[in-house]
């Protein structure tokens, strides 16, 4: 499938400010309620209180991926000195089933932005093998590519992300 | 230190009454320091620069009081088309020290102000160092010119956010529609075989006799 510059996750800059290019290599499912997630698809906080369902796709039992969520646009978008804010970080989810089959480790916090409209990443990675992934520490500040590369996670496999920002106002005058 | 050697310019600048001992020394050290930075930034300017300047000083405002020299020509680059990058000036810290914590642009203002203040008597020099609300009207109105340019870089990068978020959208959205047409067509295609098989099966049921028996 040749998207080249036509790759909503690279026009909306996902690829760039979170990813390095990659080529998804297996399905990604993210279903808040009724609503699946699509890239760009907008989203309020009260739709997103609790944690999606996730569904991989894959054929084989014994690969194993990691889940993670972030938002790069923390704490606004024209400012985001706290890029990335960490949501949800599950590990160990066999192929073909979900996150409810993995390993939870930072538990999903959901998204409250107050300023601007806020991406909201969903990256999946291929394990080597089941690994033990400690859990970072803190929230803000988080970086998925040092993530990876410090567990040897390689490039992602699936990504999807959508936009979210406050269910009402603007958050006020930026400074 | 270069905050404290700012200050010392400013003390040095407008300083009504000072018992210090210190003030001439300071005045002179500020003095030297700033002719210094003055010079070295100078030599920084590109020569093409500066002769843009030049014209855009002769081209706009005739009545170009000595009160606000810089203020015009900080306009003048306000209008001029912003995409063309401002000269990379090295990071010295020359340069850093006509400035305060200014995010970018800063090499536009320390551009727009050198012309006139290498001749010019430390007073001014001096007003450059600082671009606080030090004098009244003066300062206010750099901060003000420096103050919009800010909020209308944001405001581009912001409508560019916007753009770039309302595309993202769109196309996910061609996609998606281009991958279900084909699953439509794909999907439509696969009931047509079905019924048509159905159909020569149901012609064969006809002829179906009892084939066999069961014992009772």
């Amino acid at each position: 499938m040749s998207l080249n510059n036509r790759d909503p996750l690279v026009v909306g800059g996902v690829i760039g400010d979170v990813l390095e290019q990659f080529t998804r290599s297996i399905d990604l499912r993210v279903t808040y309620g009724q609503r699946e997630v699509t890239n760009g698809l907008d989203i309020r906080p009260s739709q997103i209180l609790n944690k999606p369902r996730v569904e991989i796709g894959g054929d084989d039992l014994r690969n194993f991926y990691t889940l993670v969520m972030v938002d790069p646009d923390v704490p606004s978008p024209s400012n985001p000195h706290l890029r990335e804010y960490l949501h949800w970080l599950v590990t160990d989810i066999p192929a073909t089933t979900g996150t409810n089959f993995g390993n939870e480790i930072v538990s999903y916090e959901n998204p409250r932005p107050t300023s601007g409209i806020h991406r909201i990443v969903l990256v999946l990675f291929r394990q080597l093998g089941r690994q033990t992934v400690y859990e970072p520490g803190w929230r803000p500040q988080f970086n998925t590519r040092e993530f990876a590369a410090l567990y040897n996670l390689g490039l992602p496999a699936a990504a999807v992300y959508f936009s979210c920002q406050r269910d009402n106002g603007c958050g006020g005058r930026r400074s | 230190m270069l905050s404290s050697a700012k200050h010392k310019i400013n003390h040095s600048a407008f300083s009504v009454s000072s018992s210090s001992s210190s003030l001439p020394h300071s005045y002179s050290q500020a003095k030297n320091m700033t002719q210094v930075t003055m010079e070295e930034v100078w030599k920084d300017i590109n020569l093409a620069s500066l002769h843009q300047h030049r014209q855009l000083n002769i081209d706009h405002e005739p009545v170009l009081s000595n009160q606000n020299p810089n203020n015009s020509i900080f306009k003048d680059f306000l209008k001029k088309p912003l995409n063309q990058e401002p000269q990379p000036l090295p990071p010295s810290s020359s340069s850093s020290t006509l400035h305060r914590s200014l995010p970018p642009p800063p090499p536009e203002t320390v551009l727009s102000l050198n012309p006139h203040s290498i001749n010019t008597h430390f007073d001014e020099s001096a007003r450059f160092g600082c671009f606080g609300m030090k004098r009244g009207g003066q300062e206010s109105d750099e901060s003000r010119g420096d103050r919009r340019h800010k909020r209308m870089i944001k405001n581009r990068e912001s409508a560019a956010r916007s753009r770039a978020r309302k595309q993202a959208y769109t196309n996910e959205l061609e996609l998606a529609i281009s991958h279900l047409q084909k699953e439509n067509a794909r999907l439509k295609r696969q009931e047509e075989q079905l019924k048509m098989a159905e159909a020569t099966q149901h012609q064969t049921k006809r002829k179906l006799q009892r084939s066999w028996t069961t014992p009772f």
